[in-house]
């Protein structure tokens, strides 16, 4: 059987720049329009743009609203003033993170969340099971949206010049049908851009005119791990908490969750926890390389690649042991020599 | 469209080596190939001394998203290694068949399954 691929709003600009493709989630997703590399500079130095529109949008509303997504997230949503935008897990009853996401407060009664694209209905089916108990409608309008992430120190620029606007790191700003939020997965000054598909390809020129670089899900995936941020399905694959994971501090332990009782008792035992990996010698990390301390393999990595900027191989991986320590990866048949560090790397 | 210099003799696996020069033929990934990986970020190159046979995994060129085998295009020995590779690996990108060549092998058999730049046009278009 052949599966055909779903296509983002933008689709077409992609195949015309002669980006090369990718299978992503399902979607046809461009990996590079010129090369990785050159991609990622460009994000880090001036400012890109990014067809995200193969995730998710969840609209949640009601009088229910706020108590339901503190009840299903790690954050108390209850607590978000209007125009706030919160990095917070989903968990399941194990502690467990089910998927990472962005809460958007419109008002009170209403929120957006922005699950990855691989999560979308997995969350929203878990949405739906727990709301029983709250007044609360949750609308999937994943296939109705298209989102474009302009990242860069450019950003701020172009954000004045195509809306006389500026908005502050996690602060939304909704006109019309468009949402603009300062977020993104690079660890530059930039926005996430939403909208109605109709609108799509205007926005997507308007931004490329005034000067922000097409950059595909290579790059992004390089920025965003020189950053230490998490992807999902690989940094985290349903059987590690928001604890072992090392993100903490977007959990509010002063209202009830999922997934909280685990946590606590977790807390206060000895656990591995997400930490980077920096290759001090030459050479590129891999997800699934192995990780040896003292000569006795201790983990795998779950992310790796070369870090464009450091020009040093960087990953991450759960490990027990602390920051500082000195590991060995295996790459082929050889051990290179790597050490721990927190992160970000850059 | 690729560059296949008329010069050189290729395999299909997209590597070429150069005519013979002091004692040992050039070798390395043709300009389809450096295309196809795109940004090379690190070049794991054998020892000067080691020897291969056709067919042998020999080096390893990483791009960003993927590491590659290199095949060794004939049986020999690794007679010297382009070490700049190893500060400057975009040069596989910017000059596969000049400064961007991996190694100089001195051949131990006749050559004679490489094919003409001709045949390896043919085969990747």
């Amino acid at each position: 059987m052949v599966m055909s691929l779903l296509q983002t709003c933008v689709h077409d600009f992609h195949m015309e720049q002669g980006a090369k493709m990718v299978d992503f989630a399902g979607w046809h997703m461009p990996i590079q329009y010129t090369s990785i590399v050159s991609e990622h500079k460009l994000v880090r130095e001036r400012v890109g743009i990014f067809d995200v529109s193969h995730m998710g949008q969840l609209f949640v509303s009601g009088r229910g609203a706020s108590s339901f997504l503190s009840y299903v997230t790690t954050w108390d949503i209850t607590k978000l003033l209007d125009g706030e935008c919160r990095y917070c897990h989903i968990l399941n009853e194990e502690g467990n993170i089910i998927d990472d996401t962005i809460v958007y407060v419109f008002d009170k009664e209403n929120y957006m969340l922005v699950p990855n694209a691989s999560m979308v209905s997995k969350v929203f089916d878990w949405f739906i099971s727990k709301s029983k108990n709250f007044d609360v409608t949750i609308d999937n309008q994943s296939d109705n949206n298209y989102c474009f992430a302009v990242q860069g120190p450019e950003a701020p620029r172009l954000l004045r010049q195509y809306s006389n606007m500026s908005i502050v790191p996690f602060r939304l700003v909704r006109s019309g049908n468009t949402i603009i939020s300062g977020t993104g997965y690079t660890g530059e000054k930039g926005y996430e851009i939403m909208g109605p598909l109709s609108d799509s390809m205007g926005v997507w020129e308007s931004f490329v005119d005034m000067g922000a670089i097409p950059v595909g899900l290579g790059a992004r995936d390089t920025l965003r791990l020189e950053k230490g941020y998490l992807l999902s399905g690989k940094d985290f694959d349903g059987t590690q908490s928001t604890l072992e994971s090392g993100y903490g501090w977007v959990i509010d332990w002063n209202h009830d969750f999922i997934g909280r009782d685990k946590l606590l008792i977790q807390k206060k035992k000895a656990y591995s926890s997400l930490k980077g990996i920096l290759l001090e010698e030459r050479g590129v990390l891999r997800p699934g390389q192995p990780v040896f301390s003292n000569n006795k393999q201790i983990s795998v990595l779950t992310s790796g690649s070369l870090s464009p900027i450091l020009k040093r191989g960087i990953g991450l991986s759960y490990v027990d042991i602390s920051i500082g320590s000195n590991v060995t990866i295996l790459v082929r048949d050889r051990h290179l020599k790597g050490r721990v560090i927190r992160t970000p790397f850059l | 469209m690729s560059e296949v210099p008329e010069n050189l003799k290729y395999t299909k696996d997209h590597e070429w080596v150069g005519p013979l020069e002091k004692g040992g033929v050039k070798i390395g990934i043709t300009d389809y190939a450096q295309d196809s990986l795109s940004d090379v970020v690190f070049v794991e190159l054998p020892s000067k001394g080691e020897t291969f046979n056709e067919g042998e995994v020999m080096a390893v060129a990483e791009s960003v998203k993927a590491a590659s085998d290199i095949y060794a295009p004939i049986s020999g020995k690794v007679v010297e290694i382009n070490e700049k590779l190893e500060e400057v690996p975009e040069l596989v990108n910017e000059s596969p068949y000049g400064s961007g060549w991996m190694v100089l092998m001195e051949p131990s058999d006749d050559m004679s399954s490489l094919i003409s730049a001709g045949s390896y046009k043919d085969s990747i278009d």
